[in-house]
């Protein structure tokens, strides 16, 4: 599904050459929930970049579901992201100016594939599977930050994408708040889809499939949770 | 001192994170001031020229025209005149209708125009004195010599030299001497032509004994100027005068005007007074839109600084160096753009200066600066940015630390009104619905891009407003002037001569070059001043009779009829109005009696309103020929109208024409009209310009307001590319927005511009236009014009942004929290 193949990211910083990524490989199977767990610095964000298609690596090779991204044009990551990539951001990024189901609907045009009748229901159908289905017609500033965070899940997954990519997607949530949307895109992962979250919350990491802890731009660990996979109830930060 | 340094330095870096933006509104600042102090002091400047002109040039006090017609000897009447209590100075001349040949090898320069005969004695004339542009001034010497002046518009018009081959009617040359200009001359305006009408109307400066030769008036004299004693009682001169007048020529009509009543004077004054309305109109809606964009870029930037305020104030630091961040941003946009503005302003007042001088050249230009409306300008070009940054940041310095500094879920914005559009479905994609909640998302910042961008096009509006309004006058008056006799030439006498006398018989036998008939028909008419009564409202009006039965030409009837051998006249609709005069009703008529050959009289008549015609020119007035009588002058004319036929055109009629006795002049009725394109081929030139600043302005405020959009919402822009979407669909969002924003400025701004169109000129009708019935309107062109251009201009903007968003970095982008 995902590999990763001997990828390194240095930033120039001035005169200072900053080394986010060290020769990192990696292959992620479809229907895996995978943490990316790590510090600030060590490199998780850049892996997630790159992942998306946002970023390129210095040296490397990225292939998803065969495709090589890293060598396609930037038509070709728009495109990559629009049909492979749901997002799932630690703020949130919902568009103001759009209802709940605005927002989710937003994600249904981007795949351009629905009818138009249908485009509403799909929506509908995805807000109520996050448990908003009574919330739809609210504005982002209408919601809590828990319900906006379901609604970015929700915008997500209506993509009907591959591969869910989560950046630190708890990170503004409380705990209570926070555990339910683990259990949103546990789910997902078994579901089917590839699920990978990016945390320094080595919490979170006892709930996933496997966990790819990251130091100084290297991985320093590739497996399953330490103490073995806990349940979303036996979590506690 | 290092604590204020530290404060510039970091106020100069956001000014620099801004560049573009802080530029576009220091040139929108730098208009609106430029055009303020470049254009505020005109009025003062241009008067004072004039004052300065009229006095160098010892420009009369008082004029005295005999009735069409009507000659004196010239000493009896200076002699009348001279020991006139208060009248220190008396000169008489001779004015005479003509037609001048100027042409050159490769141009045809046939226009009509007059002989002003003055006095040359002594280095004269004394009184409406020559200013000399080009070669040499009269001497002694030239008296009864063929020389001329000519004036000094005219020459220049036509790149005429001293020394050119100069003909009047006749075929009599001239020695071309010199150019000159003269006071009762500063605009020419012919009785039936056109403001600013030197394409079309020469005069020329002779010696006085030399034109009462050509015109076969020796020793006669039909004009005279008077100088006054400093605080002399002017009406009671004009009263002594009149009775002195009328005991010495009782059989003389006479009129007497002062310098002041003088139409150029007027016109000279009036002209300086309304352009300065119209220029503190266009600065103030500049200005306006300056502080548009000023308010909008300021609050952006404030509002972009909110987490910054709100460490700042975590950290205890005085809120009045808080503020001053902000604050000296302000300061440093409000220098920069008084600073342009002022050298904008110069720069405009000197272009503006040599425009009015090449308009309406003068001898004398004083163009100085204006100093009060200079530092007036100044000030407002700098308290406009200062407070336009001052309201946001005092506003961001009095909330609570914590809700400036919080981020997260905690501060999701509203929508504005965005909610309001939740009760209003529009279909298609959430992409096509984006564009309309955007717009509601700020409304304050909408209403201003709106109202920024409706100022440029109320300015453009008005100004093209004008230009439309004066060429639907004139087609109109095209449509009444031309009817089916658009190829009429009219041969204007230089006296009133017997229908059945030889050399007007012999018109008809003019033949072409080649043998074959020159006119195929003629008719003679009647032509005279005169004067429309009614209540308190007086007329002036230039009188037509015409055979209401003519094959050739007569009036358009809106209302009423008149008929050949009726007793009656059509008024204009603008006459009709002013006097308040309905088909049907009676005024009164002051016309010129004949009393003998060279002599006539003023005397009232009282006469039916028979009709309304439609020539929008109040001035000019129809009757039957057989009214002729009523004047003393049956079986008289002074105007013939002619038609060439199918071997020739009008020019081969002044041709042919320019060397018979008693011939003025030969105008194509063609050729009023062509002289009006001239005039509107200088003004659409400016108007071009103007169009194109004021567009220009209209750039500046949308792509202020895009700009400021991208930066607010650079997030979302950047989670839209993080799911995909392409730039170009971005983009395409940002135009609709914009598209909608432009179709609602333009649209404010189109109903602005009527409005402020309509009351200007309902203003310069009452004192400047009121012999003119203009037909105020916007073309259609006009207004699609105006709606392509500012919607077009406005939703195109965003097409700038494309290369800022194709740079972003998306991922720090996504996770950037202000």
């Amino acid at each position: 599904m995902i590999t990763i193949d001997h990828v390194s990211k240095h930033y120039q910083m001035g005169a200072v050459t900053v080394t986010a990524l060290q020769d990192v490989s990696l292959h992620v199977n479809k229907g895996e929930f995978v943490v990316i767990l790590g510090p600030s610095g060590s490199g998780k964000t850049t892996l997630l970049n790159m992942l998306s298609a946002l970023d390129t690596p210095t040296n490397g090779k990225i292939s998803i579901n065969g495709q090589d991204i890293t060598s396609a044009s930037r038509t070709d990551h728009f495109k990559f992201r629009r049909e492979t990539i749901g997002f799932i951001f630690q703020s949130f990024n919902l568009f103001p100016s759009l209802t709940a189901l605005e927002n989710v609907q937003f994600a249904v045009d981007m795949r351009g594939n629905h009818r138009n009748g249908s485009r509403a229901a799909v929506a509908q159908e995805v807000l109520t599977q996050v448990g908003l289905g009574q919330r739809v017609r609210h504005f982002p500033h209408e919601l809590s930050g828990g319900e906006q965070q379901r609604v970015a899940i929700a915008r997500a997954l209506a993509m009907g994408n591959p591969i869910l990519l989560a950046d630190e997607p708890t990170g503004e949530l409380d705990f209570r708040t926070g555990i339910q949307i683990l259990q949103l895109l546990q789910e997902q992962a078994s579901n089917g889809k590839t699920v990978l979250v990016v945390t320094h919350n080595r919490e979170i990491s006892r709930v996933a499939d496997r966990v790819v802890e990251l130091s100084s731009g290297q991985i320093v660990r590739d497996g399953p949770p330490q103490d073995g996979k806990a349940a979303i109830s036996d979590l506690h930060w | 001192m290092r604590q204020v340094q530290f404060w510039l330095r970091w106020s100069w870096r956001d000014l620099k994170a801004r560049w573009l933006q802080v530029v576009a509104i220091g040139i929108i600042i730098a208009l609106g001031t430029g055009v303020f102090s470049g254009f505020g002091g005109q009025k003062k400047w241009r008067i004072h020229s004039l004052d300065e002109s009229y006095e160098r040039l010892n420009t009369y006090d008082l004029r005295m025209t005999l009735t069409d017609g009507s000659y004196l000897e010239k000493e009896a009447l200076v002699d009348a005149l001279r020991d006139v209590n208060g009248v220190t100075g008396v000169e008489s001349r001779l004015i005479i209708a003509t037609q001048v040949d100027a042409s050159q090898d490769d141009e045809t320069i046939l226009v009509q125009g007059e002989i002003v005969g003055v006095d040359v004695a002594e280095d004269g004339p004394h009184i409406n004195q020559l200013y000399r542009n080009q070669g040499r001034n009269f001497t002694e010497a030239d008296s009864g010599q063929n020389v001329a002046i000519v004036e000094y518009k005219f020459a220049k018009h036509y790149d005429l030299k001293p020394s050119d081959a100069l003909h009047i009617s006749g075929d009599i040359p001239l020695d071309f001497v010199g150019t000159g200009q003269s006071s009762e001359y500063f605009y020419i305006i012919p009785e039936e032509g056109v403001f600013l009408g030197e394409a079309s109307y020469a005069v020329l400066f002779m010696p006085l004994e030399t034109v009462q030769t050509i015109a076969g008036r020796e020793g006669l004299v039909n004009s005279v100027v008077m100088t006054l004693a400093d605080g002399v009682d002017r009406k009671g001169v004009q009263a002594e005068i009149e009775t002195r007048m009328a005991q010495t020529f009782p059989d003389i009509g006479f009129e007497m005007n002062t310098r002041q009543e003088d139409d150029i004077h007027k016109l000279a004054y009036s002209d300086a007074e309304n352009d300065q309305v119209t220029w503190d109109i266009i600065a103030y809606l500049f200005l306006i839109g300056a502080a548009m964009g000023a308010f909008n870029l300021a609050g952006r930037m404030v509002e972009a600084q909110r987490r910054q305020i709100g460490i700042s104030m975590a950290l205890g630091v005085p809120r009045f160096w808080i503020a001053f961040r902000p604050l000296l941003v302000g300061l440093q946009i409000a220098v920069s753009g008084m600073g342009f503005g002022l050298i904008f302003g110069a720069i405009l007042s000197n272009v503006f200066g040599n425009i009015v001088k090449d308009f309406a050249p003068l001898p004398y230009w004083i163009i100085e600066l204006d100093m009060v409306t200079f530092l007036r300008a100044a000030v407002v070009g700098f308290l406009l940015p200062f407070v336009a940054t001052l309201i946001p940041t005092v506003r961001a310095v009095r909330v609570n630390p914590i809700d400036a500094i919080q981020s997260g879920t905690l501060v999701a914005k509203g929508g504005g009104w965005t909610k309001l559009l939740n009760y209003l479905p529009i279909p298609g994609r959430s992409f096509a619905r984006m564009p309309f909640r955007n717009i509601l998302r700020a409304p304050w910042r909408t209403t201003l891009t709106i109202l920024g961008v409706a100022v440029a096009i109320t300015l453009m509006v008005m100004f093209v407003g004008f230009l439309d309004t004066f060429v639907a006058t004139m087609d109109k008056a095209d449509e009444a002037l031309l009817g089916r006799g658009g190829d009429r030439v009219q041969v204007n006498l230089n006296f009133f001569y017997p229908v059945d006398t030889p050399n007007i018989q012999a018109l008809d036998d003019l033949k072409t070059a080649e043998g074959n008939p020159l006119l195929d028909q003629t008719e003679p008419r009647l032509m005279l001043g005169g004067t429309l009564k009614r209540g308190d409202i007086e007329i002036p009006t230039m009188l037509e009779l015409v055979k209401m039965d003519s094959p050739i030409w007569r009036p358009t009837f809106v209302e009423g009829d008149l008929r050949a051998g009726e007793d009656g006249i059509v008024l204009s609709e603008k006459a009709a109005k002013d006097l308040d005069a309905k088909v049907g009703d009676t005024i009164t008529l002051e016309h010129p009696l004949r009393e003998g050959t060279f002599s006539f009289r003023m005397m009232t008549s009282e006469v039916r309103v028979a009709a309304i015609h439609n020539n929008p020119m109040r001035s000019l007035n129809y009757m039957d020929m057989s009214s002729a009588d009523m004047m003393g002058l049956e079986g008289q004319t002074n105007l013939l109208v002619v038609t060439p036929s199918q071997y020739a055109n009008v020019n081969d009629i002044k041709r042919a024409l320019f060397s018979q006795p008693g011939v003025s002049s030969v105008v194509g009725v063609q050729e009023y009209l062509d002289a009006f394109d001239e005039v509107l081929r200088l003004f659409t030139l400016f108007l071009r310009v103007v169009q194109i600043v004021v567009l220009f302005m209209a750039f500046l405020i949308a792509f202020n307001s895009t700009s400021i959009n991208v930066d607010e919402r650079v997030r979302e822009i950047a989670t839209m590319f993080a799911f995909g979407l392409p730039v170009r669909t971005v983009t395409r969002m940002q135009i609709v927005e914009n598209i909608m924003i432009g179709i609602f400025g333009t649209l404010v701004g189109l109903l602005a511009g009527w409005l402020l169109l309509q009351q200007f000129l309902a203003a310069r009708v009452e004192d400047q236009l009121e012999d003119i019935n203009l037909v105020i309107v916007l073309a259609p062109t006009t207004i699609l014009i105006s709606l392509l251009l500012g919607v077009l201009v406005v939703a195109l903007t965003p097409i700038l942004s494309i290369r800022r968003m194709l740079r972003m970095d998306i991922p720090s982008t996504i996770r950037y929290v202000e």
